[in-house]
């Protein structure tokens, strides 16, 4: 703690106590998709203006120069004035101004930055129907003619994609070769002909999710990031761009919902319930460890000091307490919890309708990277277990 | 003031010499080193000393310094009775006592006063005397004294341990890494005993007294769970079935990986909790979650041991039974989530 990031957050404090969309988690009960989409626009102004939605754009840019320091300090305020997340925004802000600042020209930077400050969306256009885990395998083509490529093929949980203006897109230029090495990373207009989306509904009752189909979309050459063939690298920039961030407002909002399971287990009576207090009681320290894993993982990243794996035992960890955080407020919520209600839009996985929560979790044990996946990045790379061997062939007919 | 450490830079690099002298002795000794040997060497390279303020010439480095110790103590299976010790220490440090530089250069020039390491059953009677058993003391035979207080934590004293009316009795642990005995006392005077405080001093001493444990505990097993780790991923490495490394299997891997996280989150929770700003209102949180994952680590990697984790010429048995020592030490192992719970209710 510096003298400058806590005259930061004493502001950004002042600030949220004005502007924080008041009564936001009633409002976005059973509100429609439209609604919701209103106010996370009005709440990106918001924060656009002040430039808190911006931090981690280089210096020069509206809002940006901050330090990760003074990055992080503005999530955890956030999340402490239970402020509702920038969960429309989030691709552009993050994925895609990081990689156009990364690997991005000057051009591109200067055409696509000022959208992404005035509100465009973006979505993500990575994973396929068949390739999720193994993402390097992915089948969307993108074919050279003259000045553009044409791209065919569909991709899956791509999320908000229902509202984007715009695409971050992997596709296949080349076949030959290892799969990552043939990945051309493209920015593609939602509004170009031959683009359709249709929303995957959740089990939850939600589509925040959409499913996007190419059939002989037109790209510009002018609209791809790196060269030809090096998309793999860029969509690694993407991914690490908000490396962190995420989770030190992920981990800090799950403490604060502490105390919504403190309130389920008074409006249902189970405070003298000695083995719902002891479940409580076993959950408590983990919810601490996950924001202190949380929390020095980001300071690792401030001092340069991260290793491999380093993510994804923050990634994990908040995963797995995650869902014991859920399934006790599911446990002790009752058959109560069982009657569908409302669902609330914009807020992360403490809502205190339990069930819905229970659901949702699966996000974050699932997309960014499976539990699975992250078990294997830290056997492997952490603790230098080798992999598996590569020399499975598939039955006739499987690809 | 460097970000990591939370001390200055200065306290960081005596923190890493002394955390260097512990790792050389242990590496030295191997698992279980003698315990005279590992007393004696906490002794002469000065760990005694590590919390002791510096105006009382001590090297002032606190719980972060004692509890690096801890947890590469707890690497190495110690069984050197540094923990009750740093707790004696600590007591004196924190009390009135008039002669306390004469005691302290005592205890630090290798007298042992030990402590109980679980909660214990002591209480002062109407004609001022004690009665009562001490339990999981440490080493007790080859110490001068135990540190004791009242179950109201209202008495807080040094007392000798060769006395009419005290009989100390050594109870074998399934854990063989360290020795624990029960300190019987019957009508002992309090007037003959060594006082460090009383009232409410001694209660808000007994109450950093527990903390001080409960970190040193986790910080033990924080030690312990990483050593078993590192020892099943080597027995993983090597072990070779089906024509390949057992570390190869998927199935394998992902349960150390487990592992790793608990381990992980469990050291990251003790580092918060020490640095935080009342850090005695993290200490069952701490010790909870770092007790009950060494724990699980060491169900686990006996397991994947397989055939050779049963036996006794094997290592691993041994962290087993500290992990499972360690969850029923302090405040008592079935306590804490009740406690943590209790506390996080009441906005404690």
């Amino acid at each position: 703690m510096t003298a400058e990031t806590e005259t930061l957050r004493a502001e950004i404090r002042a600030w949220l106590t004005q502007n924080s969309p008041a009564g936001w988690r009633s409002a976005m009960t059973n509100a429609e998709q439209e609604r919701f989409v209103e106010v996370q626009k009005d709440w990106f102004g918001k924060l656009a203006e002040a430039g808190y939605a911006t931090p981690h754009w280089p210096e020069g840019w509206p809002g940006g120069g901050r330090s990760l320091a003074q990055q992080k300090v503005i999530f955890e305020e956030v999340a402490r004035a239970d402020a509702p997340r920038l969960i429309l925004y989030f691709v552009a802000l993050y994925h895609a101004a990081c990689t156009l600042f990364e690997c991005g020209s000057d051009a591109q930077r200067d055409k696509y930055l000022p959208g992404i400050l005035q509100g465009e969306i973006w979505c993500q256009g990575f994973s396929e129907p068949n390739a999720g885990s193994d993402l390097a395998s992915l089948k969307t083509r993108a074919e050279r003619k003259g000045d553009k490529y044409i791209i065919n093929g569909q991709k899956t949980w791509s999320t908000m994609a229902q509202y984007a203006d715009r695409c971050l897109l992997l596709a296949r230029t080349d076949k030959s070769g290892v799969p990552q090495a043939g990945l051309t990373y493209l920015l593609l207009d939602m509004k170009s002909k031959g683009v359709s989306v249709r929303p995957i509904s959740q089990i939850t009752g939600d589509d925040e999710f959409s499913e996007i189909f190419f059939d002989d979309v037109e790209v510009s050459v002018d609209d791809r990031v790196g060269e030809e063939g090096a998309g793999w690298a860029v969509a690694q920039a993407t991914l690490a761009s908000e490396r962190g961030l995420t989770l030190v407002e992920l981990t800090q909002r799950m403490r604060y919902g502490l105390s919504m399971l403190a309130q389920t287990m008074k409006d249902r009576q189970r405070t003298n319930d000695s083995a719902i207090l002891r479940d409580l009681g076993a959950l408590i320290p983990k919810v601490d460890a996950a924001c202190a894993l949380a929390d020095q993982y980001l300071q690792k990243r401030i001092s340069d000091t991260e290793q491999a794996g380093d993510a994804s035992i923050v990634k994990l960890y908040y995963a797995q307490t995650l869902r014991e955080f859920v399934a006790l407020g599911q446990r002790i919520s009752g058959l109560e919890g069982q009657y569908q209600a409302g669902f609330m839009r914009g807020a992360t996985q403490e809502t205190g309708n339990w069930t819905l929560d229970f659901m949702n979790s699966y996000n974050w044990s699932i997309a960014g990277g499976s539990n699975e996946i992250q078990r294997n990045i830290i056997a492997e790379r952490m603790l230098g277990m080798p992999r598996e061997p590569k020399n499975w062939q598939l039955a006739e007919g499987q690809s | 003031m460097s970000h990591q450490t939370g001390v200055s830079d200065e306290s960081g690099e005596l923190l890493t010499q002394l955390r260097d002298s512990v790792r050389q002795v242990i590496e030295g000794t191997g698992l279980l080193g003698a315990e005279d040997h590992i007393w004696k060497q906490s002794v002469e390279l000065g760990w005694l000393l590590t919390a002791v303020p510096e105006e009382l010439d001590g090297l002032g480095l606190g719980n972060t310094g004692t509890h690096a110790i801890h947890l590469e103590l707890g690497k190495g299976l110690s069984g050197a009775p540094y923990l009750p010790a740093t707790l004696a220490i600590d007591a004196l440090c924190q009390s009135t006592l008039s002669d306390k530089r004469s005691w302290l250069e005592r205890l630090t020039g290798g007298e042992l006063v030990t402590a109980p390491l679980a909660d214990g059953d002591l209480t002062l009677d109407d004609s001022q005397n004690l009665d009562g058993t001490l339990t999981a003391v440490q080493s007790a035979d080859i110490a001068s004294h135990v540190l004791a207080w009242t179950n109201n934590a209202e008495q807080l004293l040094i007392i000798a341990l060769d006395q009419s009316g005290l009989e100390w009795q050594e109870r074998k642990t399934w854990d063989e890494t360290r020795r624990f005995y029960d300190v019987h006392l019957n009508a002992l005077p309090l007037a003959k005993q060594t006082r460090l405080a009383q009232g409410p001093q001694a209660k808000d001493i007994v109450t950093r007294l527990l903390a001080q444990r409960d970190f040193a505990l986790a910080a033990d097993a924080v030690g312990g769970a990483t050593a078993l780790l590192a020892m099943t991923v080597d027995h993983l490495q090597t072990r070779v079935q089906f024509r390949r490394p057992l570390a190869m299997f998927q199935a394998l891997k992902h349960r150390c990986a487990d592992m790793k996280a608990l381990t992980a989150a469990s050291e990251a929770m003790l580092f918060d909790a020490l640095h935080s700003a009342a850090p005695e209102q993290k200490a069952t949180a701490a010790k909870h979650l770092a007790c009950t994952s060494f724990a699980k680590v060491a169900e686990e990697s006996l397991q994947l041991h397989g055939g050779i984790g049963m036996a006794a010429e094997h290592p691993c048995h041994l962290f087993l039974k500290r992990a499972l020592l360690n969850v029923h030490l302090g405040r008592g192992g079935d306590m804490y989530e009740q406690l943590i719970a209790e506390a996080f209710l009441t906005g404690t």
